[in-house]
């Protein structure tokens, strides 16, 4: 739900989530053309994610610690170690459409 | 194993069904997701996003799930995506943690463009059962009707908040429409797309967007999704 699977990471899981949310609608509208040169999109995606950490960063090392802690408690270590490996995401990102 | 694959086209433009997919928990009719973290986020050199996500949900065992077999009706899954905004390719792949042997239900979500400003979804699932005992197919067969029947209702789980999303788009461009005496060079530069655009869904490929408005889309949003 609108919950972080501990109750007390729950009020920074909220306001990464804006904070991120927030971001996230101008990175998923990127303001290079998709003709733009490598150089180009490395530019702005460089952009993108140092304006993700300057707004988002702080936020995400609070949150992340709560709830890395709150996954320690819950013994999910291990059960997520396993998915990782078995991680099939690992392929290198489509190139964009010529 | 059983497997399904199923497609769907929403009339909204790629980053608006991508943005809703992201904020599809919570949802009216996702009450059995129970919580929702970020436990991972990467920013690869291309500007791929790649993000993994830990779920908790509820499930209800079926009657005929022999006692023990399941101990509690809650169950971890994770969701692994890959969000590639320049060819414009989110992947998202589910799958549960826990209770693998009994059943393991991995879903894969593709959401690409099409040609005339839509978006196509493409949804895979393969169920494996290893319980034994000759519940193998019972189970697995279980796994896949519960699947098909939950689909129709995840998807009207995301048309809720594309609505919300698609709302706070067109009142944002109104609010850019009816300030035309904002003070700043912002306010100017963000007019005059936005009078281009009135009526359009078609996303700015060209017009960069400030950041400011990125912020107050967001706001507006958030204001919506409270109120809901």
């Amino acid at each position: 739900m609108a919950h972080s699977l501990s109750p007390e990471c729950t009020p920074l899981k909220k306001e990464y989530d804006s904070c991120f949310n927030a971001w996230f609608e101008g990175y998923l509208e990127p303001a290079v053309a998709a003709s733009a040169s490598s150089a180009e999109r490395a530019k702005y995606s460089k952009q993108k994610a140092e304006e993700y950490e300057r707004n988002c960063g702080k936020i995400w090392g609070q949150y992340q610690e709560c709830v890395q802690n709150a996954v320690k408690n819950r013994g999910l270590n291990d059960l997520l170690k396993q998915a990782r490996e078995e991680n099939p995401l690992r392929e290198p990102p489509s190139s964009p459409p010529s | 194993m059983r497997f399904f694959s199923q497609s769907f086209l929403y009339d909204e433009p790629w980053s608006i069904v991508s943005l809703a997919y992201f904020l599809r928990y919570p949802n009216p009719y996702a009450s059995h997701v129970l919580s929702c973290d970020v436990i991972s986020r990467t920013l690869t050199s291309t500007g791929t996003l790649l993000t993994t996500r830990l779920i908790l949900k509820q499930g209800a065992l079926p009657r005929w799930a022999p006692q023990g077999m399941v101990p509690r009706s809650e169950s971890w899954v994770i969701e692994e995506s890959e969000v590639d905004p320049y060819g414009k390719v989110v992947r998202c792949q589910s799958r549960n943690l826990d209770h693998v042997k009994v059943m393991s239900a991995q879903e894969s979500v593709v959401l690409k463009p099409t040609e005339d400003g839509k978006t196509l979804q493409r949804t895979d699932v393969s169920i494996v059962s290893g319980f034994g005992w000759g519940l193998t197919k019972r189970i697995e067969s279980y796994g896949l009707a519960k699947f098909k029947s939950n689909i129709q209702r995840s998807r009207e789980g995301l048309k809720t908040i594309l609505e919300l999303v698609r709302h706070s788009h067109s009142h944002r461009m109104t609010l850019g429409l009816s300030t035309p005496n904002s003070p700043n060079t912002f306010a100017n530069s963000d007019s005059t797309p936005s009078f281009n655009r009135e009526g359009e869904s078609s996303h700015r490929a060209d017009a960069p967007p400030p950041l400011r408005r990125s912020n107050s889309s967001w706001t507006s949003l958030s204001r919506w999704l409270r109120a809901a």
